[in-house]
């Protein structure tokens, strides 16, 4: 992974010590809240219901054992010794004091990390797909291009006023493990039939208020006109983009509004300026970048395959487990390794710092130190012999991160919601919770199968539920809390957006309605093989609509 | 008019806090300041513009609450979170909102 | 109290006025025109030394036929979180190779002028009390290491081919 070097070192500390001098002026009084907080928001820090909020970058979901000793030292020091991670591969703590962000930043510092441009309306965390370098199907790691946009874009001076947020993610496979179709910009890594590398590159994705699929406008982007078109694509949103209407300020609806085509013309025109200048990546820094990224050296462990046979034989739970949470790996011998952060009942993507040590002493051990953050709020190994997979497993299984739900029903993603975000309507951890317990049964999460729920606590959708097979998305009704239903969306390469089915539901109905659905579903499916989401895209909303909705249920509301 | 109280987040840590009669932020709902008149509330106000701008407090605002058995409860299920906490178990060694309290 | 500030200092007796409805530029002063007026006095006359105010709205490169007309370009930051002025002026001086005064005006803080700098603005109008404050100090909160080459040519510095630096006044 990716090491700072002196040039990044001084960077971060002046950063530091540029937010330090900002939050002593603010909380002196001589700088001002309306001032300040774009500055706060560009270091991370948010004001949320209970408490101020931190959100500490992870650079497209990567990180090793010393970083995520830091973050299990962060919770336990400054905070109430637990961290969220989030849709977005980075951690959230909820309860920091503002005068010691500066100290937390400082720490960071020490291990290579930060929390620039996690908020704020300029480039954030430039996301990639979790299982980048260890996937069997990738094409190319996106992480080298995440790693120099992430750089390209810090403290951009020209796009650090930007009118809204702005999110990139990058994906090396034709699987979309990264959502890039609901991204501001989405980079597709690709060869093209000379076998030089380039990015297809998609524009105007997001959720929110209005959720809308990205547009493809340009097929092949060679690779050392990146920053160029990337600028290019900024330049344009940042004078153009809308800056009455905090709804309308993404480049989404730039895109809706101008048209794609009109759209693409000013990027390219504005491109046409850019390529061949002081911007164009040379092939030796790509590289050198690169090599940062060389998968760790894999030595062969073949005695696995029998060794985990065996175990597999003896314990059936060792088996579920590595049946639903190892993924194959580039390596035959290898296996990528999904540690699940919901547990039957719990909080979806949070992790005690007891929890967070533990990872990280398991990443050293059998892991080759390398640790991700799905955007499904799930840690990844990337790198496990079959022959550690049973060691690494009991271990797990003694802090309860050994759930083998990874994909299934109760592998949950739920944004933090009124439990403690000031922009939320409804909870979402709660529905979370009881969907969990209610099916909690391990065979019958495995014969569900694959079923993403995805629960926003209100319309800016952190939650991503407009991407989940189902989707719930928390209101306020009257004083209290409501919950409409979405189905058949997905963020894969395959993207699509959530139909909502009908009238909201009660919390204390909404389980029971998406058993309903479930039911539904298994009724109706061909077979085990055909997941929730194919059977809803081959028959469509209606047979949910009348199962939960039909004349019966009518009268009864 | 419901009556009201007057709530904010503390400028140094962030902790929500409210008003109470010696004109001090508080952390427990309950101490606070009931406003049952529109001069009380005008007065709360200005007293929350006026320490907002002193930099103590940030986020200003009136709520509504009721009195039920003795306690302030807040009309908004929001405010009842934000008086009691998250509203399950989600730290060791902090309680999280009673439900009863919170309940709609 | 408006001053104008430049890297080499405070500026006394500057020119440029933004006028309103009640202030008008003096005999000694001269206006910041706004644009569609900047281009009609333009064609209309053979006059040189004229400066323009553009808005955030604005299409800064209607001003390449006029450049070597303009002594200065005023770009606007109404609110500071409006931040078009920064890519006008990053065309200013890339795109539209202008030499001249590039100034910020409207809401200019400290934390700001050294994105601004990097933009190429290269005189400001400060207001603030605290930015002000700074500015006599020579205290600019500034970082020295820049991720990007921007419209403000940097010495490379870094290794790689994106990064620059420059010494924090």
């Amino acid at each position: 992974m990716y090491r700072y070097d002196e040039f990044d070192h001084a960077f971060v500390n002046g950063r530091v010590e540029q937010f330090r001098d900002q939050v002593t002026r603010r909380l002196s009084g001589e700088l001002a809240e309306d001032a300040f907080k774009p500055l706060r928001l560009m270091n991370g820090v948010y004001l949320q219901l209970h408490a101020y909020m931190l959100r500490v970058a992870i650079p497209y979901g990567t990180l090793n054992a010393k970083q995520m000793r830091m973050l299990a030292h962060i919770a336990r020091k400054y905070d109430r010794g637990y961290g969220h991670f989030t849709t977005r591969q980075n951690i959230q703590y909820n309860w920091p004091k503002l005068s010691d962000t500066p100290d937390i930043l400082a720490e960071l510092a020490t291990v290579e990390m930060h929390a620039l441009q996690t908020s704020g309306n300029c480039i954030r965390n430039v996301t990639a797909d979790h299982f980048a370098g260890a996937a069997a199907d990738e094409v190319a790691d996106p992480r080298p291009y995440a790693e120099i946009l992430r750089q390209w874009s810090s403290v951009h001076p020209e796009f650090s006023f930007l009118p809204r947020k702005f999110k990139i993610a990058v994906t090396g496979a034709e699987r979309d493990r990264a959502a890039i179709q609901v991204h501001d910009i989405g980079l597709h890594l690709k060869k093209n039939e000379n076998g030089e590398i380039g990015f297809a590159v998609y524009v105007g994705g997001g959720q929110g208020r209005t959720p809308l699929i990205a547009k493809k406008i340009r097929d092949f982007l060679p690779e050392e006109d990146l920053l160029s078109y990337t600028t290019a694509v900024m330049r344009v949103y940042n004078l153009h983009g809308r800056r009455d209407n905090k709804y309308k300020a993404r480049i989404k609806i730039l895109v809706h509004e101008t048209g794609v085509e009109e759209l693409t013309r000013q990027v390219e025109e504005e491109f046409a300026h850019l390529q061949g200048t002081e911007l164009k990546l040379p092939e030796a820094d790509v590289a050198a970048i690169a090599n940062y990224f060389a998968p760790p050296a894999l030595p062969d462990r073949a005695e696995g395959w029998a060794q985990l046979a065996g175990w597999k034989k003896q314990d059936e739970d060792f088996a579920r487990w590595v049946q639903q949470n190892v993924q194959p790996h580039k390596h035959p011998d290898y296996g990528m390794v999904t540690i699940s952060l919901k547990p039957i009942g719990g909080i979806p993507g949070d992790a005690s710092d007891v929890q967070m040590d533990l990872i990280a002493d398991l990443a050293e051990e059998f892991a080759h130190d390398e640790i991700r953050i799905s955007h499904e709020q799930n840690v990844i190994f990337p790198h496990v012999a079959l022959a550690d997979l049973e060691p690494l497993y009991r271990a797990l299984v003694a802090q309860n991160l050994a759930t083998a739900n990874a994909g299934l029903i109760t592998d949950i993603i739920a944004c933090p919601g009124l439990d403690y975000c000031a922009l939320a309507n409804a909870r979402s951890i709660p529905v979370a919770q009881e969907i969990s317990t209610r099916f909690g049964a391990p065979e019958r999460q495995a014969d569900i199968g694959e079923l993403k729920i995805k629960i926003s606590g209100c319309i800016n959708a952190c939650g991503h539920h407009h991407v989940g097979h189902i989707g719930l998305l928390g209101v306020e009704k009257k004083g209290a809390e409501l919950y409409q239903i979405t189905l058949g969306g997905s963020g894969d390469e395959n993207t699509s957006i959530g139909e909502i089915i009908g009238r909201g539901f009660e919390p204390s109905k909404v389980t029971d309605a998406i058993e309903t659905i479930v039911d539904t579903y298994l009724a109706l499916r061909l077979s085990k093989d055909e997941i929730f989401l194919d059977a809803y895209r081959r028959v469509g909303p209606q047979p949910f609509k009348d199962a939960l909705y039909g004349d019966a249920k009518a009268e009864a509301a | 008019m419901t009556d009201k109280v007057l709530t904010a987040n503390r400028l140094s840590d962030g902790v929500a806090v409210w008003l109470d009669a010696n004109g001090q932020w508080v952390e427990d709902l309950q101490d606070s300041l009931v406003a049952r008149h529109a001069e009380a509330v005008a007065s709360l106000e200005a007293i929350g513009k006026r320490d907002f701008a002193d930099n103590k407090v940030v986020d200003v605002a009136v709520v509504d609450v009721e009195e039920q058995n003795g306690k302030l409860w807040p009309t908004r299920l929001r405010e009842r979170i934000r008086a009691q906490g998250p509203t399950m178990e989600y730290a060791a060694g902090y309680r999280p909102a009673d439900p009863a309290f919170i309940a709609v | 109290m408006t001053r104008i500030w430049r890297e080499t200092g405070f500026v006394e007796n500057d020119a440029w006025v933004i006028e309103t409805e009640e202030v008008k530029a003096t005999e000694e002063q001269k206006p910041l025109l706004p644009l569609a007026e900047l281009i009609e006095k333009a064609e209309a006359s053979n006059d040189v030394g004229l400066g323009v105010l553009i808005k955030p709205g604005d299409d800064v490169r209607k001003l390449e036929p006029y450049l070597y007309r303009l002594e200065i370009v005023a770009v606007e930051f109404p609110a500071f979180n409006d931040g078009r002025a920064f890519s006008h002026a990053s065309l200013l001086r890339d795109r539209l190779a202008f030499k001249n005064e590039v100034r910020a005006v409207g809401d200019v803080l400290i934390d700001q002028i050294p994105l601004m700098l990097r933009c190429g603005i290269d005189s400001f109008a400060v207001k603030n009390a605290t930015a002000l404050k700074r500015l006599e100090e020579g205290r600019l909160p500034g970082i020295a290491e820049h991720y990007q080459p921007t419209a403000r040519d940097a010495e490379k510095s870094g290794g790689y081919s994106w990064r620059r630096r420059t010494a924090v006044a």
